[in-house]
């Protein structure tokens, strides 16, 4: 009994501590709190997770057994299915979830107030987005390592299936639009960040051809290079941007960058992936990595004070960066870093096929989600060091502050904060800009907050300009990283769906059909990027919350999957684990959805600021930022486009959530054999552990 | 300093399977052991074979 007791008492002072620190988060009213706070709520609150609550999943639900053999073991080709040491898989599988999104939502979120995100990024992990990475990746694990995709047509039914794929081919159209339109506002006027990636493209072509005829399979040689060139890229740039006669020819207007983005997604679409995207990843992922440990060292180092209030009064929908009340949207806005649909694709991925033991299931699945959360919580931190006035002035849009630094710090003194043109204008100095105001999407802010963190640990003020461009590199190279791997997969996607119609269209080795789904992927995501960079209201307040549903629509088509697999493992009376998560997400996708198309409120709403640009027309009063009447017809277009867009992904909800909902009365009430599909149970030969 | 050496070597591999390298080495040991009758295939279309794979398909890369 003592002994029981002494090996809880570490994990009661845990609970404590954990418990103490979310007090003073949420009880702090008026003064300033430090991160210091923010972040060990977060740990605790993750510790004491792990410990528990995976806890029933891992035993009470699929009770995993180290003695049952996995995929890796009994299907072993040394190619996909490779058992595989956890902390490899880990990393692995974390560097694979662990994208842009984490940290440009709980930036944009922000306008909340830190304490919304803060407090859904902590809870949606714990009680969401963990639980449905950990509980796919044991369903997964059970069935031979089948897709998501696969599990939703033999759990649930040929219906859900298909709505799964065809949403997963919608969910990357806006993903990658949206994300490509936050590299836009970052390189938007700024040569140096614009010859800083523009750099990062030949530096991966020069590692691919290092790699296939110098040095073939000398990867982490060509890395080393590849990352040392990267460091010159960033000075390149700033001798570029000091050049009177270069910096004009890289300073380019958001449509020049939207098209040249368009270009290099074509390109990565065609181009053999050896000289490309294989040298890209290689460099991401490392960048990655370590800017992920750079960001908790100098968090840790500093801990600085939060500028931002807990809450801000744009709570009530009026906020600047995008629409809409707290209830909805701050569930929408944050997705990745609280729960992400799109994890569900890697944990019935790649990762499944690589577990050595099914006990490594709850590190993997668990506690990799478990770190991307612990990276949003960061990312947070960041954008809250900034003083309001500097965030509102960087991520609200043109439409609502005005051209001049005079006319942002009236506007944001309106808003009730603080800031003088001279600051404003002193910082974008200070980060080697010509100006940081309207650089909508997060990344700016959240590139600032980091100059500022990173430069107070080392280098000092001279060093911001370095530190922000670093930061700009290692976004944008995240999030290309992921355009591109993304429009090549789109393009194979959309090959196998048009197969179907005409089969030439299907075959991967002909290059007319190459070029044509290329061309046509592109087109489509290329598309909604134009419509954003030319959007008055910055692009991100339509199209950030359409990725926000669709990330979340396809969470809930995991999580109906994991229900469906519990229910018929015969642990109905658990099942309330994932249901739990999937009844929240489908309030909020569903109430944010139908704000979206129907509420009456032109900024929120699609339909009704169609009609108020509509009447404008009639009327002959065009907006000041809408030039002329066929831009206004375009936006109206457009509007009716995104509407159409979020009608499907509600419909999307309701039909897998319909096929689920009769797939479990028919179990739960006999009419259907509670049979699971698991694969057999097969003795494990493997022993010990090697690396 | 043959330690030292085996401990980078050890780091090495590690960092190569997280980021997603094609490992030959386990595949040829893997060929060996279980079809010893069938040739593998050379480093380089092994490489190949394993990139294009990847990235062909959903489920590798996240936002």
């Amino acid at each position: 009994m003592s002994s029981r007791l002494l090996r809880f008492l570490p994990w009661l002072a845990t609970a404590l501590l954990g418990a103490w620190a979310l007090a003073t988060v949420a009880l702090s009213r008026g003064e300033q709190i430090s991160a210091a706070w923010l972040l060990t709520a977060a740990t605790c609150t993750y510790l004491i997770a792990y410990r528990f609550y995976s806890r029933i999943i891992a035993s009470r639900i699929f009770a995993l057994d180290d003695t049952r053999a996995t995929p890796a073991e009994r299907l072993e080709d040394g190619r996909d299915f490779v058992p595989t040491n956890k902390w490899i898989v880990f990393g692995h599988h974390f560097a694979a979830i662990a994208g842009p999104g984490p940290l440009v939502g709980p930036t944009l979120a922000a306008q909340f107030g830190f304490l919304p995100g803060a407090l859904w990024i902590v809870v949606g992990v714990v009680l969401g987005g963990a639980v449905q990475d950990f509980v796919i990746l044991c369903a997964s694990v059970r069935r031979d390592g089948k897709s998501l995709g696969q599990m939703a047509k033999e759990e649930i039914g040929p219906v859900a299936g298909a709505t799964a794929l065809v949403s997963v081919l919608g969910i990357m159209i806006i993903l990658i639009s949206v994300l490509a339109l936050v590299v836009v506002n970052a390189l938007r006027d700024s040569p140096w960040g614009t010859v800083t990636i523009a750099l990062t493209i030949p530096i991966a072509m020069f590692m691919g051809v290092y790699l296939r005829w110098l040095r073939p399979g000398k990867v982490l040689e060509a890395t080393a290079i590849g990352l040392v060139l990267l460091a010159l890229s960033l000075y390149a740039g700033k001798w570029v941007s000091e050049s009177a006669t270069l910096a004009p020819l890289f300073t380019l207007s958001g449509t020049t960058l939207a098209l040249s983005i368009m270009v290099y997604g074509f390109a990565a679409s065609v181009l053999p992936v050896w000289l490309l995207l294989a040298p890209r990843d290689y460099l991401s992922a490392f960048v990655k990595i370590g800017v992920v440990l750079a960001l908790a060292i100098g968090i840790i180092i500093v801990l600085p004070p939060l500028e931002m209030p807990a809450v801000t009064r744009f709570v009530d929908g009026t906020g600047p960066v995008f629409a809409g009340k707290l209830f909805p949207f701050v569930f929408v806005t944050i997705a990745c870093g609280a729960i992400s649909g799109f994890h569900a694709l890697i944990s019935s991925g790649t990762t499944p096929k690589m577990l050595r033991r099914e006990g490594d299931a709850r590190l993997v699945g668990y506690g990799a989600m478990l770190t991307e959360s612990l990276v949003a919580t960061m990312a947070l931190i960041a954008a809250c060091v900034l003083t309001p006035g500097v965030y509102f002035a960087i991520n609200a849009p043109v439409s609502a502050l005005g051209t001049t630094a005079t006319s942002a710090a009236l506007a944001i003194a309106e808003w009730g904060f603080v800031v003088t043109p001279l600051e404003l204008e002193t910082l974008a100095r200070q980060v080697g800009e010509q100006s940081l105001l309207s650089r909508t999407g997060g990344a700016p802010s959240l590139a600032v907050g980091m100059a500022h963190l990173f430069s107070r640990a080392l280098g000092g003020e001279s060093a911001m300009a370095l530190w922000y461009h670093f930061a700009i590199m290692f976004e944008a190279l995240f999030i290309l990283t992921t355009l591109d791997a993304g429009t090549r997969v789109g393009r194979f996607m959309l090959q196998d769906l048009l197969g179907h119609i005409y089969k030439p269209l299907g075959r991967v080795g002909w290059y007319p059909a190459v070029i044509f789904t290329s061309a046509l992927f592109v087109a489509c995501w290329g598309y909604f990027l134009y419509q954003g960079v030319t959007d008055p209201l910055g692009g991100i307040n339509s199209l950030w919350p359409l990725f926000g549903i669709s990330n979340q629509l396809l969470a809930t088509v995991a999580l109906c999957v994991g229900t469906t697999v519990i229910i018929k493992m015969g642990k109905a009376r658990y099942a309330w684990i994932t249901l739990l998560p999937l009844t929240w997400l489908v309030i909020v996708t569903s109430s944010a959805g139908l704000l979206k198309i129907f509420s009456a409120d032109p900024r929120l709403g699609f339909l009704s600021h169609a009609r108020l640009i509509e009447s404008q027309i009639a009327s002959g009063t065009l907006p000041l930022h809408i030039t002329s009447t066929d831009a206004a017809t375009r936006i109206i277009f457009n509007d009716r486009l995104d509407a159409i867009v979020a009608a499907f992904f509600l419909a999307s909800v309701v039909v897998i959530l319909v096929a689920s909902f009769t797939e479990w009365v028919q179990v739960l009430t006999g009419r259907r054999a509670m049979k699971t599909s698991e694969a057999r149970y097969v003795k494990t030969t493997l022993v010990g552990e090697s690396a | 300093m043959s330690g030292f050496l085996d401990l980078c070597h050890r780091i090495a591999a590690v960092t190569r399977r997280i980021i997603g390298v094609p490992d030959y080495a386990t595949y040829v040991a893997h060929m060996t052991r279980h079809h010893p009758d069938c040739t593998p295939l050379d480093p380089r279309t092994f490489e190949r074979e394993r990139l294009t794979d990847r990235y062909n398909r959903p489920g590798s890369r996240c936002c």
